[in-house]
């Protein structure tokens, strides 16, 4: 037992209790407890080590490697930011840069940095350490020539990243930089020229232009989040001056929180839907009780925080969020109350599916998810209700729970601060999902008309669109491959810059799979990469999201790979099924098209290949393909 | 006071506490260098709600000096 009494008592044996039992995830849901609010270091060390002796290779835990390069000593953040990916399925290795070598790691091709092959790159680097003459109060304007300094600071960063980018198709993430504490001119600052604050935002703007024209470089928006804490919390002078490490330990947990929401997109863990209480959730008081007319939702107070909570969740869906509904009412008082207050923001056309009844929440939850097929572990559930959020807890500890505090002035804090919702790009396929999924019920509903199954997919009057990785469709297909776990057969995830690397070799087919039906154009909902060798065809990555499972668009897939592989001269096509928990519905996908399973299989995979000489596998007859790949 | 200190010490340091003593010091325990000592600073801190200045801790080279300078403070 590792030695720490200042744990909390309740926590800790939940914690304990599941980790003796080997229950992987029930250890990061208690975990996750222990590291709410402003965890010691002791707790994060604890978790750490724990997780490291009992889970390392475990399955549901996602490795990811991640190196940090900084300005300063930012080792203080290890075990909070191991910590705190456990409890959210990441298995986090680090590699550490010696003290200030960021520049040496970066520009030397046989540095550390590339011998550690890292997933992810965080540099951290303090303005005052890249431009210091900007941050000296003793640096007078018109003696020292700061707008020089700053351009040339900006120039800097955008030829590491460059020069990083030559060496490593990782991705990067890049500190923006804090303005001064303390002015150089004090009030005067904003009066006489362009203050300091001016020139680091300047700064900070070339920064953000750099990540926009880059592949796989994203910022972190560290002044954002020292402004949110406050600088004057943030900063320990004390520990910058004695040891270097400018972030005071209160304060670093939610630097390794911030690290953990663009860990937690780039591993594809980014929350899909957001499924909401009523009472007192979205509205104030208990609708059985008080009716329609005797809940709080309007302009005055409680009423208000209601409504402002209720923005939020609107903007969520307006992001792609799906929402859903799980509530003890009866349908027809919910029913009134969005169509009589005369406040109410969301509307009921903003949830995918509504459950209004008395089951179990984790009845209605298990419900919501078959219904849009989706996973539980991307699934979010809001309530106000201890009772309620154990009960789920307990029941589906895949579900991430959030039990909102008493004033509903602070659900709107509480839901966004995890950012459980942040991904690392918006595709036009976002912003349309949650209208995708109701022409998928749409579909569905025809389906359940349908004579037969040939019928149904004749009267969706499918057009499947073949077309390589365009400009436009660069995030979409690198959010797939991060984002799809169901329907893909090997479970490769691949950065936008990985994915240009492929496009550009003359062997590889890389193509993005569009569906329309008589409902609506579904989008980009497939990807699939295969490489030419020899007289072999080998498919490396084929997904397809679980909008249009079942209809198959699979089949035209594998045709589509068939017809290019003859086209090449190809005799055979392979393909190899890497088996995770989810993949099921991908699993027999070769099988099904008569591929003959390859003898000796490595573990926990299966090898297939298809004789191209018996005429390969034909586009279902029911489908309009248009194929936009460039005959090579 | 003096169990908190050795469960700290020995958290931080990756020791088993009862082996915690007087003749604990930095210059004898390997894992107790530039960056635990930090670690151990603030750990301190952390449970027993204080804060050190710079020459506290760099007074604090041993499980004695730990108690000693501590025991001025609370």
């Amino acid at each position: 037992m590792v030695a720490d009494g200042r744990i909390p008592d309740e926590p800790r044996r939940a914690f304990q209790a599941s980790l003796d039992a080997g229950d992987v995830t029930a250890t990061m849901r208690s975990g996750q407890n222990l590291l709410g609010g402003n965890p010691q270091a002791g707790t994060a060390r604890f978790i750490r080590r724990a997780m490291e002796k009992t889970f390392v290779g475990h399955p549901a835990l996602a490795p990811l490697r991640v190196a940090l390069l900084s300005s300063f000593s930012i080792e203080f953040v290890h075990d909070l930011l191991i910590a705190h990916g456990f409890v959210e399925g990441l298995r986090i290795e680090l590699y550490q840069a010696g003290f200030g070598q960021f520049r040496q790691d970066i520009l030397n091709s046989a540095s550390g940095l590339y011998a550690f092959d890292p997933h992810v790159v965080i540099l951290a680097v303090e303005g005052k350490d890249l431009v210091p003459d900007l941050y000296r109060h003793d640096a007078a304007e018109g003696r020292v020539d700061l707008e020089s300094a700053v351009t040339e600071a900006g120039q800097e960063l955008a030829a590491l990243a460059k020069a990083f980018r030559e060496r490593s198709a990782a991705t990067l993430l890049v500190h923006n930089f804090t303005p001064p504490t303390w002015r150089r001119l004090g009030i005067l600052d904003g009066q006489l020229g362009p203050s300091q604050a001016e020139r680091v935002a300047a700064l900070n703007a070339a920064l953000a232009q750099l990540c926009r024209e880059s592949r796989g470089i994203h910022m972190v928006d560290y002044a954002g989040l020292v402004q949110r804490v406050g600088t004057s919390a943030w900063y320990d002078d004390r520990m910058a001056l004695y040891a270097r490490a400018p972030i005071a330990q209160s304060a670093l947990p939610q630097l390794a929180r911030e690290y953990v929401k663009f860990l937690r997109a780039l591993a594809g863990k980014t929350k899909k839907c957001l499924v909401l209480d009523l009472d007192n959730t979205l509205w104030g008081g208990v609708l059985g009780e008080e009716g329609p007319r005797g809940i709080r939702l309007g302009p005055d107070y409680p009423g208000s925080a209601y409504l402002e909570f209720q923005r939020v969740v609107r903007g969520l869906r307006q992001r792609g969020v799906i929402l859903a509904i799980a509530s003890k009412n009866n349908p027809a008082d919910v029913d009134e109350v969005f169509a009589t207050n005369d406040h109410i923001v969301l509307r009921p056309e903003d949830f995918s599916i509504v459950r209004v009844g008395w089951n179990a929440k984790s009845q209605s939850l298990r419900e919501i998810a078959a219904h849009l097929n989706i996973a539980l572990d991307h699934m979010v559930f809001v309530d106000d209700n201890p009772a309620e959020c154990d009960e789920v807890a307990h029941a589906l500890p895949a579900v991430t729970v959030v039990a909102l505090p008493t004033q509903p002035e602070h659900f709107v804090q509480t839901l966004l601060e995890p950012g459980y919702f942040d991904g690392l790009s918006v595709s036009t396929e976002d912003l349309r999902r949650a209208e995708l999924y109701q022409q998928r019920d749409q579909a569905e509903e025809l389906r359940a008309q349908s004579e037969s199954i040939e019928d149904f997919y004749r009267r969706l009057e499918m057009e499947v669109v073949f077309a390589p990785v365009r400009e436009t469709s660069l995030a979409r297909a690198a959010q797939l491959t991060q984002k799809t776990n169901q329907f893909n057969v090997t479970t490769v995830r691949y950065t936008e810059a990985e994915l240009l690397e492929r496009q550009a070799d003359p062997a590889s087919l890389v193509t993005t799979i569009q569906v329309r039906d008589r409902f609506g154009d579904n989008g980009i909902v497939g990807f699939m990469m295969a490489r030419l060798a020899g007289s072999e065809m080998e498919i490396d990555t084929l997904l397809l999201s679980c909008r249009v499972i079942g209809r198959t668009v699979e089949t035209a897939m594998l045709a589509h790979v068939c017809e290019h592989a003859a086209r090449r001269g190809a005799q055979r096509v392979r393909g190899r099924i890497v088996l995770t928990s989810k993949n099921a519905p991908a699993q027999d996908l070769y099988d099904r098209h008569s591929f003959q399973r390859k003898p000796g299989d490595p573990g926990g995979a299966t090898d297939w290949e298809l004789d191209l000489s018996a005429g390969g596998i034909q586009y279902p007859e029911w489908m309009k393909i248009v194929s936009e790949v460039s005959a090579s | 006071m003096e169990e908190r200190i050795r469960q700290i010490m020995a958290d931080v340091l990756d020791l088993d506490p009862r082996s915690i003593d007087g003749g604990t010091a930095m210059d004898s325990v390997e894992s107790w260098d530039s960056l635990t000592h930090i670690n151990l600073c603030l750990g301190l801190e952390q449970d027993f709600q204080v804060s050190f200045t710079v020459p506290e801790m760099e007074a604090m080279l041993s499980y004695e000096d730990i108690i000693r300078v501590l025991a001025e403070k609370l």
